[in-house]
């Protein structure tokens, strides 16, 4: 009992400590070597007017394939623990286990059936105009898996769209055209992860991997909520 | 500058109170969820300190902030949905197996099972 007690006393007062360190962090400075060479370089390097994506498409591209990866292994996970549950909610994807819980009225695949089509085209515009205004292929590629997910509440019959088998082929081929894409630079002489094309115009690769990525990020997440509410079989 | 600091300080220690106290299961999710989402703002207020505007250059742009946080937290985000994903789906399939979200119910009901 004393060993619990002390071992109580000292975790208290490591994180009585811990809360000491908003006002310890404050004298240091942060410095800004970093920022000031993006702010002279990345344009002409990468041709990206956005510098965030001109690093994590550009200068550290290797953690951007390796986060897909990660995605990629997260899905495969998740399908393989969600594959055969059975949902009997009333969230389910199939109209006809929908409309016999007492609860449910029509606002759903009223508002959710008529928006989806606009989130879709906002979050094509997201991820198209990553490298010149705040967006880019994560971002996109999340408002897209959530344009799908309104698409597959709020219609009544099933489209190829809230297909989870044909959005799951869709990921998998645009994770190899990422993959090529990113190893097109070893053909070309520039090296794995860079620009294969002239280096006058570096923005088209740019926009390249956003689109593989968004659509990448967007596909699985999808395939994700949608095995989660149950539609991952039947269709 | 402190405050901003003690505020994430006590948004990072309700994820902690949820991960640590709470028994359900579904309110440790929660607390992941808060836990990512306090160091990514903590990330993101200290690459904020040496500049005042976003970093996307153009004509009358001068001082942008540090854009390195805010890449590394882009992959932070994305990796945090990935876990809460698979921990949903782990909770997912306990609930089939035993019927309870309550850690130590489902504790002793695998024990009586095995």
């Amino acid at each position: 009992m004393k060993r619990v007690r002390i071992l109580k006393i000292v975790a208290i007062l490591l994180v009585l400590l811990f809360c000491m360190a908003p006002l310890v962090l404050s004298d240091l400075t942060w410095p800004t070597q970093a920022r000031d060479y993006f702010f002279d370089h990345a344009e002409e390097e990468t041709g990206a007017l956005n510098t965030v994506s001109a690093i994590y498409l550009g200068y550290r591209a290797m953690d951007t394939l390796g986060e897909t990866l990660v995605l990629l292994i997260a899905l495969a996970g998740t399908m393989a623990i969600l594959r055969h549950i059975e949902e009997e909610k009333s969230l389910s994807l199939s109209p006809e286990k929908r409309a016999s819980h007492k609860m449910r009225t029509n606002l759903l695949e009223v508002v959710s059936g008529k928006l989806g089509p606009i989130i879709l085209l906002f979050g094509l515009y997201v991820m198209l105009y990553g490298h010149i205004s705040p967006g880019g292929g994560f971002q996109g590629g999340v408002i897209l898996a959530s344009a799908i997910v309104f698409l597959a509440l709020g219609s009544s019959e099933q489209t190829k769209l809230t297909n989870a088998k044909v959005l799951s082929r869709l990921e998998s081929t645009s994770f190899l055209i990422l993959i090529l894409a990113s190893s097109s630079g070893l053909l070309s002489g520039t090296g794995l992860l860079s620009n294969p094309g002239p280096a006058s115009a570096p923005v088209h690769f740019i926009i390249l991997l956003n689109i593989v990525i968004g659509l990448k990020v967007g596909t699985s997440i999808a395939v994700m909520c949608i095995a989660m509410m149950g539609g991952s079989h039947g269709h | 500058m402190v405050i901003e600091r003690t505020l994430i300080l006590g948004l990072f220690l309700v994820g902690s109170f949820a991960v640590v106290v709470h028994k359900n299961l579904f309110k440790k999710i929660f607390g992941l969820n808060l836990l990512n989402s306090a160091v990514v703002l903590l990330f993101i207020l200290e690459g904020s300190r040496i500049g005042n505007q976003a970093p996307i250059l153009g004509t009358s742009i001068t001082h942008i902030v540090d854009p390195i946080p805010q890449a590394l937290m882009l992959t932070a985000i994305v990796i945090g949905v990935c876990t809460t994903a698979l921990s949903l789906a782990l909770t997912v399939k306990l609930y089939k197996t035993t019927h309870s979200l309550h850690i130590d119910t489902i504790k002793e009901r695998i024990a009586n099972e095995s």
